[in-house]
């Protein structure tokens, strides 16, 4: 047992002290991080104030008032008032208004204008052609036209404008606003212990990005013990390694160690989802987002299942990485491996879409397929114990199944160099002494 | 006492029978040749010997017990085929390597420490392999296959790719190995090297053994049959009934008798010649000869049949 630690060090230590694993374990999630929060960050600190001329050739007095009333934030229906941007809400509209009769005094004026907004970019302008109403299409120039604050200036050209029209017809705009007030559906989820729970497009999210991350994790780490068989063998250091350790030893070794890098990893990347939660949560809300809630006992399954889905493929990829001698043969021969790794990525959609039918039930117990299916019906549908139980054992009756196998033909293969096996010999090395 | 005795021993793989009943015996404190073409059954041998694979029939004996994968770390071995990991530090291989064979890690440092020294690469030890020239790779090898000072070491063509100052240089290390009472199993193709260092032998060719025992006893067993002249003038007495076969060097030719020949006969005839000898001398055949003709069946060389 002493000796699969030793092991299990050196796989470990190996990996974790690359530049990539530091690059792809601590810095990517902070540029993650980064690129979440810091465009939230700037749309909150936005702020400040805009000066707007408006040139007003329309000569519709009513226009600007209900320009400088909506701007300023004084809307005539109640429901848009607290529809408002709250994280651009701090930029203030400052209206003034400058009446232009003449297309010449026109041109004059934005030559003007032009001249400060270049120089300024708190000092902006916006032109009101001549025309009807109905046709109206007032320009806005600025300085920053990438600013967010942008949407609320033009969200409230529009409340004023169709205000007047509106009023213009004959109504009333307030009222208007209750009429058609926008009907919001409010989904339940039902599940096996009676308990409400608020579900639905959260809920296939969180599945989703689960099973996404299940198939990257364990494919990547399984591709790692496979390349790490593969450099063993190549460079010939298993002669060396098999006088002092047992095969099925150094296989457990490499397949726990690089199991533990990548647990580590999904670690630091847990902690940063959750600090990016704890402290992009308002930042979020203001926007308009609301992050899905992930229960605890999902994470668990997920753990779970990324533990037994990891070691049941890194086995098989070990049991590959033995029988070739180079990368470029084991590019072919993952494929049948890989290829129970997809499966799943292919099918789920099918699982998603009725994850209680029979078909269903048996596809998620497929041991291969489990990792990933049963733990999407878990965050979709809340599948009974029993079931999550079951494809859990089966799981493991696999892994033994295959350590058993992949540990007699890893003993003969790291050994052979040269043609590929096929199966039969595959078959035959297992009942070598 | 043996330190290793195989008996009896026969591997096979599917209808492939790689080694065939083979039987030797390594004594304790002595340095040991096992012999054979490529493909002989060498590496296959050595492999049961470190309990990488297990005989089909026979038994393998290390320390008069049959092999188990405890007694591996009073084993050391240097396969022909080696190599170190890539990306790691010459100083943490060898303490994995030592680590694996049950020596803590402050006394591995301390013995990786030591034999850097010796073999001439302190200041490599924080360097990683793809820094170091083949040679000095090969003597990292080496360390790693003796730091946890076995009491069997299997050192299987150690002296491939060296410069002749590292040769040496491991030639007194795996000497004085000798001297301390340490058992060294050498496989090798230079058979220079084995007349300079081993005490027995066994060469095995096609799984089968051909030659065992001590190493002046199986040269005794050839005879003095081969002769050694240097001598200017004519070659033409070459050609008669007494040689079977001779090679011509640029100093000297090596004359292999027949059976029956005496080397009284060849001499005179070189001189009735007209040959003028400078030397004259009656020898035992070289391990290489001997060698050869174990393997093909016949002496090497441009025979007399030409």
């Amino acid at each position: 047992m002493n000796k699969v630690l030793i092991i299990i060090k050196r796989e470990y230590l190996v990996r974790v002290r690359t530049k990539a694993f530091m690059i792809g374990t601590i810095i990517s999630p902070l540029l993650m991080l980064g690129l979440v929060t810091l465009p939230i960050f700037f749309a909150t600190r936005g702020g400040g104030e805009r000066r707007v001329t408006v040139l007003d050739q329309s000569g519709d007095p009513d226009l600007f008032d209900a320009l400088n009333r909506t701007t300023s934030g004084k809307f005539d229906s109640p429901d848009q008032l607290d529809k408002r941007d709250p994280g651009v809400g701090n930029t203030t509209y400052r209206l003034t208004r400058r009446v232009v009769t003449s297309n010449e005094e026109m041109q004059s004026a934005l030559a003007e204008l032009q001249a400060k907004a270049a120089s300024d970019p708190d000092s902006t302008y916006l032109v009101l052609r001549p025309g009807s109403l109905d046709k109206i299409e007032p320009e806005y120039y600025a300085k920053n036209t990438s600013d967010f604050s942008i949407g609320t200036l033009e969200r409230s050209i529009n409340e004023a404008v169709s205000g007047l029209r509106l009023k213009r017809a004959g109504l009333d705009q307030a009222q208007i606003a209750v009429y058609t007030r926008r009907v919001e559906l409010k989904t339940n989820k039902v599940t096996a212990s009676g308990e409400v729970k608020e579900g639905g497009r959260a809920d296939f999210i969180v599945a989703f990005i689960m099973l996404f991350f299940i198939y990257m994790s364990v494919l990547i780490y399984g591709l790692f013990v496979m390349r790490g068989v593969i450099e063993e063998k190549s460079s010939r250091i298993v002669e060396v390694l098999v006088s002092s350790v047992k095969p099925t030893q150094m296989m457990l070794g490499k397949v726990i160690g690089i199991g533990l890098v990548g647990l580590t990893q999904i670690g630091v990347w847990a902690l940063t989802a959750l600090l990016l939660t704890t402290f992009g949560v308002s930042a979020f809300s203001a926007r308009g987002l609301t992050l899905p809630n992930i229960p605890v006992s999902l994470l668990i399954y997920f753990v779970v299942y990324f533990v037994l889905g990891y070691f049941l493929f890194a086995t098989l990829y070990a049991l590959v990485g033995a029988t070739v001698s180079s990368e470029e043969e084991a590019q072919q021969a993952q494929i049948p491996v890989t290829l129970l790794l997809v499966v799943p990525m292919v099918i789920f959609n099918m699982i998603i879409a009725n994850p209680t039918s029979g078909s269903s039930i048996v596809l998620s117990m497929v041991p291969f397929f489990a990792p990933t299916l049963m733990l999407m019906r878990i965050a979709v549908v809340n599948p009974p114990l029993w079931q999550v139980l079951l494809s859990m054992a089966i799981m493991v009756a696999t892994i033994l199944l295959c350590v058993w196998v992949a540990a007699k033909i890893y003993r003969v293969g790291i050994l052979m160099y040269g043609k590929r096996p096929n199966i039969a010999e595959l078959g035959r090395w297992l009942r070598y002494n | 006492m043996n330190v290793v005795e195989l008996k009896h021993v026969t591997k096979r793989f599917d209808q492939f029978v790689a080694v065939k009943d083979v039987s030797f015996e390594v004594r304790q404190g002595t340095i040991f040749g096992l012999l054979g073409p490529n493909g002989a059954g060498k590496t296959t041998s050595i492999r049961m010997i470190v309990n990488i694979f297990a005989p089909d029939d026979g038994d393998v004996l290390v320390m008069n017990k049959h092999v188990t994968n405890e007694m591996q770390s009073h084993i050391g071995y240097l396969p022909e085929e080696r190599g170190l990991y890539k990306k790691m530090k010459i100083e943490d291989q060898l303490i994995f390597f030592a680590n694996l064979k049950g020596i803590d890690t402050t006394e591995a440092t301390r013995r990786a420490d030591d034999w850097l020294k010796r073999l001439e690469l302190a200041d490599w030890k924080g360097k990683k392999p793809t820094d170091l020239s083949k040679g000095m790779q090969q003597k990292v090898q080496f360390i790693a296959s003796v730091i946890h000072d076995p009491d069997v070491m299997i050192l299987d063509e150690p002296f491939s790719g060296l410069d002749p100052v590292s040769v040496n240089l491991l030639k007194n290390v795996i000497l004085d190995l000798k001297q301390r009472g340490k058992t060294i199993i050498f496989s090798t193709h230079q058979m220079e090297q084995v007349e300079q260092m081993c005490d027995d032998i066994c060469l095995i060719n096609h799984g089968t053994q051909v030659l065992s025992g001590g190493l002046k006893a199986v040269k005794r067993r050839y005879g003095k049959n081969t002769v050694i002249l240097d001598h200017e003038g004519p070659d033409s007495f070459l050609q008669s009934d007494l040689v079977k076969q001779h090679k011509r060097f640029p100093n000297y030719s090596e004359i292999l008798l027949n059976d029956s020949a005496d080397a009284q006969e060849v001499l005179k005839s070189a001189i009735a010649a007209g040959a003028r000898v400078n030397r004259f001398e009656l020898v035992e055949p070289s391990l290489n000869e001997i060698f050869i003709e174990s393997v093909t069946g016949k002496a090497s060389g441009n025979g007399s049949e030409q």
